[in-house]
């Protein structure tokens, strides 16, 4: 069928509004790129858009030795991977028998658990819980309240119940224990599910900022984040580091704050922004199984 | 029983018994392994959620470390009353309520559009590209993009200030007009989350059937028609579920997002109740009254879902 002109104009106006929504959220992240590896010079004048003028790495070379980042890198890392794993472990465990009929009380459980979306204790009463385990000030408090997402845990249990009960039966007969079903039939018929929710675990842990500035006070224990945001919010920690660079260097002119600002910021996205496109084929289809039907 | 126990085990009736007793033997069996994997799961949910429910108690207390939850003194409803003789808080509560009700009505429709707009795009690749795009502000922190704006539009070294130079006698001050904050403020809100909560919309676009938009351009629908009588329809299941889940959040005004943009000069119109609890509960200890502004936006929250969903149930569209 022929598209009249309307249809034309239509399609016309989409493909460039959907172009330029792409763009803004692509270019603001190629601009801070631009400034993180750009000279001081050309910052302070305006004159860096999308590209890095008079291209030099001093910026990132001042993050990494005058600042603690490496420090709080590695804990972002201990920090994410172990509470990944934890979270990803308890989840399935929790998911599993929730999706199993035969299972006595899941529709109390499911309840139970489906109103803590809706009502919750709160911030205090969740801070004075941690401070009665004893666990502010390590990273067990960032990880154990976050063990199970309950949004998560429909998905991965919608997910479950999906999976045709016939592959099941045809397991037990052959004298399959749940553990076994689990882990050698029902996980290897979830990657792309769980792909995605070790994405979205990975995430959370990595971005993690209001429970570490909450429970954690040691600043040693600070993660990337959290550093990040004092690098940006105050002047005098930059001015600092730009100060003791100035005394090393002879050559002064290519340190800037904002040049600093931006190579933090390029460090605390460039882990998210070099897995997701891995794992977005993933997501996209794991969230719409669990969206769709739950 | 006694019944039961008289009769041996020959009729029927004992028969069934002893089948049902096998497969209630059967079943606790099988339920063994499943509440071992359960264990860890369950424990959770009764420690991190169940038991800080428990801790509201402390704002009917005046709290204090040394007493603990249970040995602080009772104070009724003290702590609700000083809330809401306050000023600061009022205006605290006002700003919550105002800022998220702006941002469900800027927020809430974009993702129903973009996933209109990518659903008519009949380029796949053009699809995936913008969609790869559109999903990746999601995944950064507020960190990262509260440091984006602010180097976009802070006053002195900000970018677009910079540009505007020529234009403007002076920088124009972005982040310190209450008016261009606010638009800063959703607008940086809906950059970074518009495109992940269309994939939502994208899905159930996805299961209407393409016979429906045969039939309408057969009969002469144009494009908007169909749009409208077609495409809305399908997925106004899932856009009035959302709009219940987002209506328990009105008073709930992310924490990260507004500390990242806030700052002293703006502070009339950005303290809300997430920054009232950091500072004055956790930072300064007063405990009770910062918990009694929990609850507070807790219960409004549960109050609002469930009038949502009332409403809706008139319309037989109700979560349950």
């Amino acid at each position: 069928m022929k598209a009249t002109f309307g249809e034309k104009l239509f399609y016309g106006v989409n493909y460039i509004v959907l172009l330029l929504l792409g763009l803004s959220c692509l270019l603001p992240l190629v601009h801070i790129l631009a400034l993180s590896m750009s000279d001081a010079h050309a910052i302070m004048s305006g004159r860096v858009s999308l590209r890095p003028v008079g291209f030099t790495m001093e910026s990132f070379q001042s993050l990494f030795q005058g600042t603690r980042i490496i420090d709080s890198l590695k804990n972002s890392i201990t920090i994410t991977v172990v509470g990944t794993t934890l979270a990803m472990v308890v989840t399935i465990l929790t998911a599993y028998p929730l999706a199993r009929k035969y299972f006595i009380g899941r529709r109390i459980f499911m309840l139970a658990f489906l109103f803590t979306m809706m009502f919750g204790g709160g911030t205090i009463p969740n801070y004075l819980i941690m401070k009665s385990l004893g666990i502010i000030n390590t990273y067990w408090a960032l990880w154990l309240p976050a063990l199970v997402n309950t949004y998560n845990l429909l998905i991965l249990r919608t997910f479950f119940i999906g999976i045709p009960e016939e592959i099941e039966d045809a397991a037990r007969i052959d004298g399959c224990g749940e553990w076994r079903l689990l882990g050698s039939i029902i996980l290897p018929l979830s990657l792309p599910v769980l792909a995605t929710l070790t994405l979205f675990n990975a995430v959370g842990f990595w971005n993690s900022f209001l429970a570490v500035l909450i429970y954690i006070n040691d600043t040693h224990l600070y993660n990337l984040t959290v550093l990040v945001q004092n690098m940006i919010q105050s002047q005098s920690v930059l001015q600092e580091v730009v100060a003791s660079q100035m005394m090393q260097a002879d050559d002064t002119s290519q340190i800037t704050p904002e040049g600093i600002k931006a190579a933090g910021i390029i460090t605390l996205m460039a882990p998210m922004v070099i897995v997701y496109p891995f794992v977005q084929k993933y997501f996209v289809k794991g969230a719409l199984l669990g969206s769709v039907k739950g | 029983m006694a019944v039961r126990s008289s009769l041996k085990d020959t009729g029927p009736q004992a028969r069934t018994n002893h089948r049902l007793k096998a497969s209630t033997v059967r079943l606790m069996k099988q339920n063994i392994p499943l509440m071992i994997m359960f264990l860890p799961g369950l424990l959770f949910y009764i420690i991190f959620k169940y038991a800080p429910m428990g801790g509201i108690i402390i704002a009917f207390k005046d709290f204090n470390l040394r007493d603990g939850i249970f040995g602080s003194p009772w104070v009724g409803m003290d702590n609700f009353v000083q809330l809401f003789n306050q000023a600061q808080s009022l205006q605290i509560i006002r700003n919550s309520f105002l800022i998220s009700i702006l941002g469900l009505v800027v927020g809430f429709p974009m993702p129903i559009i973009l996933a209109i707009m990518l659903n008519e795009v009949r380029k796949m690749w053009f699809k995936r590209v913008v969609q790869t795009l559109v999903y990746l502000p999601h995944f950064l922190s507020w960190v990262i993009v509260g440091g984006i704006v602010l180097s976009l539009f802070a006053l002195e070294s900000g970018t677009i200030n910079r540009w505007l130079e020529g234009i403007l006698a002076e920088p124009y001050p972005f982040m310190y007009e209450k008016v261009s904050w606010l638009f800063i403020y959703l607008g940086s809100g809906v950059w970074k989350e518009m495109g992940f909560a269309a994939i939502i919309y994208l899905a159930a676009l996805s299961a209407i059937d393409p016979h429906l938009y045969e039939a309408g351009s057969i009969d002469g629908a144009n494009k908007w028609q169909q749009i409208r009588h077609i495409t809305i329809p399908g997925i106004s299941t899932t856009i009035i579920l959302l709009l219940i889940l987002s209506v328990g959040k009105v008073m709930d005004v992310g924490f990260d997002q507004i500390y990242n943009l806030q700052n002293a000069v703006v502070s009339d119109i950005a303290n809300v109740i997430s920054l009232y609890i950091y500072q004055i509960g956790i930072l300064r200890g007063q405990y009770s009254l910062t918990a009694a502004m929990g609850i507070f936006e807790n219960l409004v929250g549960l109050v609002l879902i469930l009038l949502a969903n009332y409403i809706a149930r008139k319309f037989n569209q109700g979560l349950w």
